[in-house]
């Protein structure tokens, strides 16, 4: 191709380059970007926990204060968005954001602190109230005081009344 | 370094050394990609170099793997200070999803205490561009965070319930019948305390 061939060609192609950093860029439908919990929705079940391949969510409990933290770091998240699909409330999203670069390693951490409910017998947090709130829902109505002891003072009167009926 | 400081030290044109620690080459393509005429880095100054002597800054992409620790090592010392880094991607910032490999040291964090550790080397400020792979405009966005055109919109969000917060949800579903029945049915038995309270 001649010199000035290739001038028009240039010429009739135009400008390519997009305007990005002056211009908002828009994704496209569908588009996976960084995703959010949202704290008003968090029942703390940590489903997302189990589903994340790179344990970028992670959940611990603060037995002393009754906290329950369910941390998301998004510097090791890959953006599969398998807590999206798991979350039983829809609590977690990803949304359409992209511009994530920070100079501060802390600023990629996203932390949402639940409280816990003390078990009615032995007095040990064993769960979220939201997560209670939300069990509740589905269970029948004669269960329903069961829900408020720990699993395993649960299982220990479930065994000694199993026991009687034995006998 | 400051923020400020690094803003009027990088002012000019940024030469950066791209760095692959044992990335899947999914980094590395959207990094050629910003100098491609589509996402035109050039336009900033953004040149890539070929020498890390030649360089202002490294593109890190991988998350180092123990292979290619000691040349990662010779590249961070060969170029000259100031420097910066712009840790690309999943693997670079974090470790990604082979944080916890046994051939991995696992990010930038990691590999820094590391440099801290052999070389006595004080690690250069640090830019994360959290992605995988992040999109060329992510890339573009932070070289923009860097040179101070635009501002940075990441920041940590921590939001912990309070406790009264909690009870008002659980009070509207939780009766006192429900607490009755406890009292009567579990509690209540003589044989049932026995046995529940000793054990706890």
């Amino acid at each position: 191709m001649s010199r000035f061939k290739l001038l028009r060609k240039a010429i009739s192609v135009g400008v390519v380059t997009e305007k990005y950093p002056y211009e908002p860029l828009e994704v496209p439908p569908g588009f996976r970007g960084k995703p959010r919990i949202d704290p008003l929705k968090c029942i703390g079940c940590g489903a997302c926990v189990n589903a994340c391949p790179p344990d970028a969510l992670s959940i611990e409990d603060d037995l002393v204060e009754g906290i329950r933290y369910v941390k998301l770091f998004i510097g090791r998240c890959i953006y599969c968005g398998r807590c999206q699909d798991v979350c039983p409330v829809e609590a977690i999203k990803l949304s359409n954001e992209f511009e994530l670069a920070t100079d501060k390693h802390n600023d990629l951490y996203q932390v949402v602190g639940l409280r816990m409910i003390r078990c009615r017998v032995c007095g040990r947090f064993y769960t979220t109230y939201r997560q209670l709130e939300n069990v509740l829902k589905d269970l029948p109505e004669e269960q329903r005081p069961y829900a408020l002891l720990c699993p395993d003072c649960r299982e220990k009167i479930a065994s000694l009344y199993t026991s009687y009926a034995r006998r | 370094m400051s923020r400020g400081n690094i803003v009027k030290i990088f002012k000019k044109s940024l030469w950066v050394f791209h760095l692959n620690t044992g990335s899947c080459n999914g980094c590395d393509i959207e990094i050629l990609n910003v100098f491609a005429p589509f996402q035109d880095a050039e336009r900033f100054g953004v040149k890539l170099v070929g020498s890390p002597r030649h360089a202002d800054a490294i593109l890190l992409s991988g998350p180092i793997t123990r292979e290619a620790l000691p040349r990662a090592l010779r590249a961070f010392q060969a170029v000259p200070e100031p420097k910066i880094v712009l840790a690309i991607g999943s693997c670079a910032c974090g470790g990604g999803i082979w944080y916890d490999s046994y051939n991995i040291v696992g990010g930038v964090q990691r590999f820094y205490e590391i440099l801290r550790e052999k070389l006595g080397i004080e690690p250069p400020p640090t830019f994360y561009v959290p992605g995988c792979p992040p999109k060329p405009e992510a890339i573009l966005y932070a070289i923009g965070v860097v040179r101070g055109l635009l501002a940075k919109k990441q920041v940590a969000e921590i939001h912990i319930e309070s406790l009264d917060e909690a009870m008002d949800r659980l009070r509207e579903v939780i009766t006192d019948e429900y607490h009755r029945v406890i009292e009567e049915y579990v509690l209540g038995k003589p044989l049932v305390r026995k046995v529940v309270l000793k054990e706890v």
